[in-house]
């Protein structure tokens, strides 16, 4: 059967994409002043268990995109050719 | 000591070997697509899209091939090394690309497939309804996208085969010797030649970038030294903006997210989605893409940036500027000067050959988008001018002849501009046209309202997109260095503010902000092509097959 039931996926599909989103805005974007060390500070920590904390969070988001983008296609991106 | 003598004589023949190895690969492979060519229909859907029959492994290793660039292994290292651990976000960028390959590319292929289109613009121009202006428009953006680019990879190459043998006109011969390789594989055999190419072309750049990744973190004395040293950096290298301070959360967010959806849906990706032989292609495309390529980059050459802040120290300069330090000399050649000065001090004759490989990888990644940005100029040209406007009553065979010349032409065209630049220091295009190459996918993001329109919303109206795509590509335009060079005089308020907001984020996100608006605006007093074509699009998009009528469903969904 063609994709056209997919209504039980389209509700996954926007999760998956609000999801997605977030992940690129957290990652790259305004979320980033949520770890960024305070060159300023005086006790700014730069790492954390020795990797550099930005570092570290683009590994976190990136996790959170690989997940969606598998879980996206192991359930609502169909096969047909 | 003969010994050593033979082993130094072996060592300094060793890039002639790689090299050598490299070009003979390529002409077999394309001569291996040529073979292939020949007992097809020999048609142009054979000649551009490889007849719809590429698998998973072509598929998934030419869109990462021309997806990475010369870009991908000098000027990525090369910012985080001038950067910082801030521009290792901009990795994040790939698993963008990763999802659009499914989600645009399994509906382009399947809509592509029914109504055998080859170009974007065949795509683009039925769904709106346009003779002439959208066609010709999309051919444009194509074209902004494609020329420049070409022209900057055989230029990369020229530059790789300087640094790799290192001797009087190293350069020109090395590029002719690279254009002349890619001509014939490309005429020879199409998209199949070019597929099979980027195959092995995507297998080097991989082994490439996590080569050079490893060989600093080995340098260094392991992950754990390798961190350590890196946490020791200065401040401004291990926090946002980065050392220059550009790179502050704007600028990186629309910088990753419209470079993946720009290079995404340029005219070659396109018509690598139509040579899909299916969408379960696609979609193991699209999951190597996201796992491999964004490893590449977060476990390689962008540990070769930041490690090359630990071996090679930035110079901070009096009036507040940053240099690179004296042993690397320009920002970008951070991670050749990585593995041309560590690995054969590490691992002697084998890391001499590993380093002509990573040098080879390098130019895999500029011939690779270069062949296929030759290949897609010349099914644009063919299938949107040649055949619209010269011989609409060509034969196929004809216009697969006709693309054929054009890549001959544009080849040499390109080599002729590289040469002109290289003699005489007057005249620098290729400068202007390094700038026009950044530009070239803020140019194609000006596909995207439409595009995400005629396969998701299908609200947009001709008029409205065609407009739309007119403002997104006029201030992309303004807001470039060529803009303030044509209309600065003219009208300096408004390329002032375009250039202004261009500082602040991308310059494809500020073009598309003003195509969609424009698009949206226009849309709402104009009316959308007829339903029975969108519904149509829609029902082909979602797997029906070419004849089959469209449900009253699909027909009530899309009113």
């Amino acid at each position: 059967m063609p994709a056209q039931t997919a209504a039980p996926g389209r509700t996954l599909g926007w999760v998956l994409f609000i999801v997605f989103v977030i992940a690129v805005v957290m990652g790259t974007g305004p979320g980033i002043w949520l770890i960024n060390p305070d060159v300023d500070g005086p006790s700014a920590d730069f790492a954390w268990r020795g990797i550099p904390i930005i570092y570290l969070w683009g590994l976190l988001w990136y996790a959170v995109q690989l997940i969606v983008i598998l879980t996206a296609a192991f359930t609502i991106w169909n096969e047909e050719a | 000591m003969p010994t050593q003598q033979t082993a130094g004589g072996f060592e300094s023949m060793m890039p002639y070997l790689v090299f050598g190895l490299y070009i003979m690969m390529l002409l077999i492979l394309g001569f291996a697509g040529w073979r292939k060519f020949q007992r097809s229909r020999r048609g142009e859907e054979d000649y551009y899209l490889a007849g719809r029959s590429q698998g998973w492994i072509v598929s998934s290793l030419t869109i990462m091939a021309t997806f990475f660039s010369s870009f991908a292994l000098l000027g990525v290292p090369g910012t985080t090394y001038r950067e910082g651990v801030v521009f290792a976000l901009f990795a994040l960028n790939v698993p963008i690309g990763g999802a659009v390959i499914y989600a645009f590319g399994a509906k382009i292929a399947r809509i592509g497939r029914a109504r055998n289109f080859v170009t974007p613009a065949d795509m683009l121009a039925d769904y709106y309804g346009s003779r002439h202006a959208m066609r010709l428009l999309v051919a444009l953006i194509g074209f902004l996208f494609v020329v420049p680019y070409v022209i900057v990879q055989l230029r990369a190459g020229g530059m790789l085969a300087e640094q790799l043998f290192g001797f009087q006109n190293a350069f020109e011969i090395g590029t002719i010797v690279l254009a002349i390789t890619a001509t014939l594989y490309i005429i020879v055999g199409g998209m199949r030649s070019v597929g099979y190419a980027d195959v092995v072309q995507g297998l080097l750049l991989i082994m490439g970038m996590l080569l050079g990744g490893a060989t600093i973190v080995w340098r260094l004395g392991g992950p754990e030294a390798f961190f350590e040293q890196v946490s020791q950096l200065p401040a401004s290298s291990l926090s946002s903006p980065g050392t220059t301070g550009f790179w502050a959360p704007a600028m990186l967010m629309t910088a990753a997210a419209f470079g993946a959806l720009g290079s995404l849906i340029q005219p070659a990706q396109w018509m690598r989605f139509y040579a899909a032989s299916s969408t379960r292609t696609l979609r193991r495309s699209a999951i190597i893409f996201t796992v491999v390529l964004t490893s590449c980059y977060i476990f390689g050459v962008m540990l070769v940036g930041l490690g090359g802040q630990v071996q090679y120290p930035l110079q901070y300069l009096p009036d507040g500027g940053v240099a690179a330090h004296a042993d690397v000399g320009a920002f970008d050649q951070i991670l050749i000067v990585i593995v041309k000065n560590n690995l054969p001090a590490m691992l002697g004759l084998f890391g001499a050959f590993l380093a002509g490989m990573i040098m080879i990888a390098i130019m895999a990644a500029a011939m690779s988008t270069a062949d296929a940005n030759v290949h897609a100029f010349s099914a644009i040209f063919t299938r949107d001018i040649y055949q619209r406007y010269v011989a609409p009553r060509s034969t196929e065979q004809e216009r697969v002849w006709v693309g054929r010349i054009v890549i001959f032409f544009s080849i040499v065209f390109s080599l002729f501009l590289v040469f002109l630049s290289r003699n005489n220091p007057q005249f620098t295009p290729i400068q202007m046209l390094t700038n026009m190459a950044l530009l070239g996918i803020a140019f194609s993001t000006q596909l995207l309202p439409a595009t995400v329109d005629m396969l998701y919303i299908h609200r947009g109206s001709r008029q409205g997109a065609t407009a739309g795509m007119i403002v997104g590509v006029i201030v992309v335009f303004l807001s470039s260095p060529f803009g303030n060079m044509i209309f600065g005089g003219i009208s300096s308020t408004m390329v002032g503010v375009a250039t202004d907001y261009a500082k602040i984020i991308d310059r494809g996100a500020l073009g598309l902000i003003a195509n969609l608006t424009v698009f949206v605006l226009i849309s709402f007093f104009t009316s959308r092509p007829p339903l029975g074509k969108i519904a149509e699009y829609v029902a082909l998009s979602r797997g029906r097959r070419k004849g089959e009528p469209v449900t009253a469903s699909t027909m009530q969904e899309v009113r």
